[in-house]
């Protein structure tokens, strides 16, 4: 009998295995996978996910390996703006959320999953969580209505069974608990991001970039093994005929975002592996918890990959969930005390506006008149360059940034104007000109 | 499109893009050709396999005879292979209706400035077909603790009525009405110009030295409206080099006049006395030459709740800096004999300056400056142009005014207020006890947070045909992701009145939810 059992090994679930472990409990993490592994993802980790890795102690061992950076630029349109997440909303959030700021850090990074996700299981077991891969897990034992265990299959074919007092679904979008107990679907977004992603070796750009123009975009993120992540995406409309020949698109996009990078990968990069991508990417919501169950990550909220916050989320879950069932595990709370403690920070009023926030980008519609003059009013605006790209990354709240008299004042404050720069020269037929699908 | 190397083994084997490969395994599971599913599966990159596990991809020649198991995989393939939302059609008008804010209209393109309105006319009209429009709502009578209404598509709905801003009760009060016919009689309904020139009254006279005394700063200039005293006073006193240090939720008269007169404002946090300490300080110590207002409300209009004035007072003075509290909504519906939050914090006489409005608790229009300097208010008077610019306040408004002043700080204030806490109480506790969220203090507002705007918009609706009629805010009223419901209570509202409201108000939340399909509730973190 375990306290708790994990299923899923990667972010969230070898995270709140980690944390679970250190407090004292018995837990067991399952993984249909063996590790080292990739699995699809953004791999990216803004500054509260590195700290998160921070208060763990687990971030020097990443950094030993992969190259992190402060500011990260951000171009719409031609429009570049260059920042970073603010120390102090950082340490805000943090207090806010977990109620303590220590171990913030200010720098993102890209982190490979197979890199990262090892990092962590070998954490967790150092933690004296068991850990089994290759693992898959056929059935949930519920009884009386309670899930009290699991039954499935070790990596050599054995049958198994094994209880605890809560059974934790870690498992990612797809989630094998969500599927088993046939778990509705919330607060459904259906439009979408396609993103075609490779691994480039041969330039070495120094810190993210990220750009978007009409309803595309690209990314050039360094990561582990000296390789650069460049990324694309565009609406989830256009994914057809952009499958029709994805090298010839994957290079035809980033050309069209921007020739520079175009450029620099068609002429100085050696792709070093295939191409990835993923359609499936809409947002929705399950329900938190039910007897003798919960979910953390992309199993309870799973969102588009165009904020890249996916990651950082499943970081955020795991410290939420365990604070939350170690005081239940302690007989400190019932465990309706605990998780109405962890529904109530993952289901609030921030959570609402930033799940708006990523649906609402993920239309990849081109950006209206007035959302590119904001971008204009923020040059030379560094405090509020750094807020709004602390707000784009959840650190702060939508709300504070969109907010009718800040957004008077960035207007008023503003530096620059629409005639600094080119997309606003005959905007009207530029932007009629980005509705048509350049792949078609 | 047929994929290519259906059967062939291409030359780059290990470099073939997933999406081809499911297509590939689509394809042949048409055809039955299992042997072909599975080599194919064999070469689909780890990070698919890894991500997508509920599909059996080292098994997919065992799915030969399984045919539920071949189904299932195949409709989940095709899942990942055909965007979602190509099979999941909504409603354009309603999804416009309820994705977008009235912020994504402000810059708009374009030099004609006629023309460039129509995008925002364009939602706004969306909205109004989805009955998702919470603006320009008419009376059909007076109102009351209940009024009848019509919306801006002429549908009439009659609801208990949360929407008036009449504290007291005063708008059907018989001294009221009196005083207000009386003046008519005696001036007929025109101030004759400006207050600078002749627009005022011996009645003028009266309300100013009335003012003074509840707020007990004897100074008073009137203004025709409260948004022209709070505009006017800031805009009257600062100049472009010196500073406003202003409350984030301050009222958007005293925003925009910030904006207005400098470019050197800072927006604290809400409340955040000790933010406004640590402001001042970096100011003065780079600037002891130029003049700091410090702006706040009294009880805030949509948060309900209100500042430590002792404490902001006393900062304000060790920094040279001048504070200016809006006292609109609390002068007289709350605090000792009617003197709002200033009473409540022993404060009478002792704020820099205050600004109120008469559009609440004193049943008219106007609003006012009040402080201890003779010199002030001669300054603002002239150099406020919403006062010297503007025609004065009716003579039928002042006397009204004048009145509601007097029944103020009268027994019957006393009584009325009681009546009205009564009722606070009532919808507070029965709202609560519902579990939902009623922000900030007991108030004559009551802010019922929702969070989400379509949840709030949805409800919206729902209220309207259910008897209720509450003000939903949303931005530029609160920051966006934080919509409310704002409930105006009035002495008028009897208590069963206000704990049915909130039963209706719990069901309309409740359908709405279940409408959006939404898990989020409203905690604010």
């Amino acid at each position: 009998m375990y306290d708790a059992i994990v299923i899923g090994a990667r972010c969230s679930g070898a995270s709140t295995a980690l944390l679970l472990a250190r407090q004292g409990h018995r837990v067991l993490v399952v993984d249909r996978a063996s590790f080292p592994s990739d699995v699809i993802s953004t791999h990216f980790l803004w500054p509260h996910g590195m700290s998160y890795l921070n208060r763990w102690g687990l971030l020097g061992e990443v950094l030993a390996v992969t190259p992190a950076h402060t500011t990260v630029e951000v171009v719409n349109d031609g429009i570049s703006l260059t920042g970073s997440v603010p120390v102090e909303l950082l340490r805000e959030y943090f207090r806010d959320l977990h109620g303590d700021d220590s171990g913030v850090v200010q720098s993102y990074a890209s982190v490979r999953r197979r890199v990262l996700d090892q990092i962590l299981i070998d954490a967790a077991t150092g933690a004296g969580a068991e850990v089994r891969t290759g693992f898959t897990v056929r059935e949930l034992i519920v009884e009386d209505g309670q899930v009290v265990g699991i039954r499935g299959r070790t990596a050599d074919g054995e049958p198994v069974e094994e209880r605890a007092r809560i059974v934790i679904g870690a498992d990612g979008r797809n989630s094998f608990v969500a599927r088993t107990l046939a778990l509705p679907k919330y607060d459904e977004r259906p439009r979408c991001t396609f993103a075609y992603w490779s691994y480039w070796s041969g330039f070495d750009l120094g810190p993210a970039q990220l750009h978007r123009r009409g309803r595309l975009a690209c990314a050039v993120v360094p990561t582990n093994f000296d390789q650069n992540m460049v990324l694309v995406w565009g609406p989830s409309e256009w994914s057809r005929e952009f499958r029709a020949d994805v090298p010839g698109n994957y290079q035809k996009a980033l050309d069209f975002v921007s020739p520079e990078l175009g450029e620099m990968v068609r002429a100085k990069g050696t792709r070093e592996e295939r191409i990835y991508g993923t359609l499936d990417q809409s947002a929705f919501l399950r329900p938190l918890h039910g007897p003798g169950w919960v979910l953390v990550g992309d199993a309870e909220s799973a969102k588009d990959q165009c904020t890249a916050i996916g990651m950082t989320h499943a970081f955020r879950d795991a410290e939420l969930v365990s604070a939350a069932l170690d005081r239940w595990l302690r007989g400190d709370v019932s465990i309706d005390e605990a998780m109405t403690a962890y529904g109530d920070r993952r289901r609030s009023q921030n959570a609402a506006a930033y799940h708006d926030y990523v649906c609402t980008l993920a239309e990849m519609r081109p950006y209206r008149h007035d959302e590119l003059q904001l971008f204009v009013a923020l040059r030379g605006n560094q405090q509020e360059t750094d807020r709004f790209i602390a707000t784009h990354a959840d650190v702060a709240p939508v709300s504070e940034f969109f907010q009718a008299s800040n957004l008077f004042l960035l207007n008023d404050a503003a530096k620059e104007s629409s005639a600094d720069h080119a997309v606003f020269a005959d905007f009207a037929e530029t932007s009629r000109s980005y509705q048509q699908n350049m792949f078609a | 499109m047929t994929p290519p190397g259906d059967d062939t083994v291409t030359i780059d084997l290990d470099q073939r893009e997933d999406g081809e490969l499911i297509g590939i395994i689509l394809a042949a599971a048409r055809r039955g050709d299992f042997e072909t599913m599975a080599r194919t599966a064999s070469e689909v990159s780890e990070m698919t396999r890894n991500w997508v596990t509920h599909i059996p991809w080292d098994d997919l020649a065992s799915l030969d005879g399984a045919d539920d198991e071949l189904a299932r995989v195949v409709e989940e393939l095709t899942g990942m292979w055909e965007p979602a939302h190509l099979r999941n059609p909504v409603d354009p008008d309603e999804e416009y209706a309820l994705d977008k804010n009235a912020y994504d209209f402000y810059r708009p393109a374009g030099r004609n400035l006629l023309t460039r309105t129509e995008d925002f006319y364009d939602w706004v009209q969306a909205r109004r077909r989805t009955e998702t429009w919470q603006y320009s709502r008419v009376l059909e009578a007076a109102p009351d603790s209940v009024a009848q209404i019509t919306n801006d598509l002429g549908r009439r709905a009659r609801g208990i009525n949360f929407n008036s801003q009449d504290y007291l009760s005063f708008n059907t009060h018989p001294g009221i009405r009196e005083a207000a016919a009386k003046a008519m009689h005696d001036y007929g309904p025109h101030s004759a110009g400006s207050p600078m020139v002749l627009g005022n009254t011996r009645i003028s006279d009266d309300l100013e030295a009335a003012l003074g005394d509840l707020v007990g700063l004897e100074h008073v200039t009137l203004f025709p409206t409260g948004w022209a005293a709070g505009f006017g006073a800031v805009v009257g006193l600062v100049r472009q080099s010196d500073h406003i240090l202003i409350d984030r939720l301050a009222h958007s008269c005293l925003q925009q006049g910030a904006r207005a007169a400098t470019r050197n404002v800072v927006r604290y946090e809400h409340l955040n006395v000790e933010a406004v300490r640590r402001h001042l300080t970096e100011i003065r110590a780079t600037d002891t030459r130029n003049g700091i207002l410090v702006v706040t409300d009294g009880l805030f209009s949509v948060d309900a709740d209100w500042p430590d004035l002792v404490t902001l007072q006393r900062v304000c003075r060790e920094h040279d800096a001048t504070l200016l509290v809006d006292v609109a909504h609390d002068l007289g519906s709350m605090g000792p004999g009617g003197t709002g939050v200033l009473g409540m914090q022993g404060l009478l006489g002792e704020v820099d300056i205050v600004m109120g409005a008469f559009s609440k608790t004193f049943c008219s229009n106007g609003g006012f400056v009040a402080s201890r300097s003779p010199a002030l208010k001669q300054y603002v008077k002239m150099f406020g142009g919403s006062h010297f610019f503007s025609n004065a306040l009716s003579p039928v408004q002042t006397a009204v005014v004048r009145e509601a002043a007097r029944i103020i700080r009268s027994a019957e204030g006393d009584a009325l207020r009681a009546r009205l806490f009564t009722a606070i109480h009532a919808l507070r506790d029965e709202l609560t006890g519902r579990g939902l969220t009623c922000m900030g203090e007991p108030s004559p507002i009551v802010p019922l947070l929702i969070g989400n705007e379509k949840l709030a918009r949805t409800a919206n609706r729902l209220l309207f045909d259910r008897g209720v009629l509450a003000f939903m805010v949303e931005f530029p009223v609160t920051p966006t992701g934080s919509s409310r419901f704002r409930l105006q209570v009035q002495a008028g509202h009897r208590p069963e009145e206000a704990r049915e409201a909130a039963r209706i108000i719990e069901g309309a939340l409740a359908d709405s939810r279940a409408y959006l399909s939404s898990a989020f509730g409203s905690a604010p973190r």
